[in-house]
């Protein structure tokens, strides 16, 4: 879910166990060390945040962790497909804006345009799933990037 | 009543294990049933947890941080190889499961007696192995054991098989450990597993062992032909660090001399059996 440090988890795998969406997954040993260690590819199957997989960690590689602090990636809008951000398109949609789980924080709509606020936004996934446009060079007109333990975001005011 | 062997018991109990392993993942699967999660890496029954004690070792040496439910879920794997020795291998893990249940069909099929000691090496060759998994892991800074331990692959491998329908190409590795425990008698056991003598280790001062009563020994050393771990239990060899407690000596005996004994701490006086009104 966050940053799994492959020292720290002993490849249980009790997170993939119980996560009732089987959106977890194993690397197989391609991975090199980091084999065996749990992932989510939230553009293929989102996470919806049930938080049972952290509970279950006996390492400590998956904190419990609140909702809102869990962050998987981020969701970045391409602007030259996104239907509402076309500058000649007379369509309106908002579906990423209806489907995040932290509406008009993580997404706001402005201007009848979709914004992506990166200090809340987790990298769920659920967006780039129910995003309607599929882009010619594959993926949605939102997609997940991901994110580095290194990149420092903006603290979230409380 | 019949009177069971240690053998049988202990083929029960292993048999049990192994289809825990497959009753979590399809419980898990199917029911959404999340009660009990995980193999003998960690394994959780409801809010009980265990992990292996090699693997929660790694884990707090690669992190250097402890971490409380790590610790607390370590506390009965360690009380139980204090106690009992190197139980886990000899009663719970699926790799002597998988092994026992290959012999005992070569026997049935070919009639021929069990695997032979083709190759034999020091015994203290499992404490080089436990230091090289330790110092490997701490080289690469990163746990080797957790996801190269045959007992833990049986799990993975059975729960990838019914959560995503693939064999992960680590299995391999418990195929080469079966190969090597079936060519010479529990040669992985006895020489290269890491966790093993990591239990042994712990089980060094350990209160149940296996001793020769020796009124009635004949010398025949039956047992020692039959020890899987190439032990001489009519010498006592049955007290020693290596020995896994699974009995099978005392089942071979033909008179009888060989018993489980619990050695109690020589300083307190021993607990009255009445029941306190």
């Amino acid at each position: 879910m966050e940053h799994v440090y492959p020292g720290k988890c002993i490849r249980c795998g009790r997170c993939v166990e119980v996560c009732p969406y089987r959106c977890i997954e194993l690397l197989d040993i391609r991975h090199g060390l980091s084999a065996g260690t749990p992932i989510i590819d939230v553009e293929k199957k989102p996470c919806f945040l049930c938080m049972k997989c952290v509970h279950v960690c006996p390492t400590g590689a998956l904190l419990p962790i609140e909702q809102h602090e869990t962050r998987m990636g981020l969701a970045v809008i391409d602007q030259h497909t996104c239907v509402s951000w076309k500058p000649d398109s007379l369509l309106m949609c908002k579906t990423c804006y209806n489907v995040c789980p932290f509406r008009d924080t993580a997404i706001r709509m402005e201007e009848f345009k979709p914004y992506v606020d990166e200090r809340y936004c987790v990298g769920c996934g659920i967006c780039t799933n129910a995003c309607l446009v599929n882009r010619e060079q594959g993926g949605k007109a939102i997609n997940i990037k991901p994110i580095y333990a290194t990149i420092k975001l903006p603290e979230v005011p409380q | 009543m019949m009177r069971w062997s240690w053998g049988n018991k202990r083929l029960l109990v292993l048999a049990g294990a192994f289809a825990l392993l497959l009753l979590a993942p399809l419980l898990n699967y199917y029911y959404d049933i999340n009660f009990i999660q995980g193999w003998y890496q960690s394994i959780g029954i409801g809010d009980f947890w265990i992990v292996s004690p090699l693997e929660g070792l790694e884990s707090l040496l690669v992190t250097r941080e402890p971490f409380g439910p790590l610790l607390a879920a370590l506390f009965f794997p360690v009380l139980l190889a204090l106690l009992l020795g190197r139980v886990f291998c000899s009663w719970i893990c699926p790799i002597t499961f998988l092994t026992e249940v290959s012999e005992r069909l070569k026997k049935l099929l070919s009639k021929k007696t069990a695997t032979p000691e083709r190759w034999t090496l020091f015994r203290q060759m499992l404490w080089f192995a436990l230091g090289l998994e330790l110092f490997l892991t701490l080289v690469l800074g990163a746990p080797i054991f957790v996801f190269m331990s045959p007992p833990g692959l049986i799990g993975r491998e059975l729960m990838m098989l019914i959560f995503f329908r693939t064999l992960p190409l680590e299995g391999l590795i418990i195929i080469l450990v079966l190969i090597l425990n079936l060519t010479s008698k529990r040669f992985y056991c006895r020489y290269l597993c890491p966790l093993g003598a990591f239990l042994a280790l712990l089980g060094m001062k350990r209160r149940v062992r296996i001793e020769n009563i020796l009124q009635n020994c004949k010398g025949c050393r039956t047992c020692d032909r039959a020890c899987p771990m190439g032990l001489s239990p009519s010498v006592g060899e049955g007290t020693t660090v290596y020995c896994w407690n699974c009995g099978t000596c005392i089942d071979n005996c033909p008179y009888g001399q060989l018993v489980f004994k619990v050695k109690k701490e020589e300083s307190r006086p021993p607990i009255p059996m009445q029941k306190r009104s």
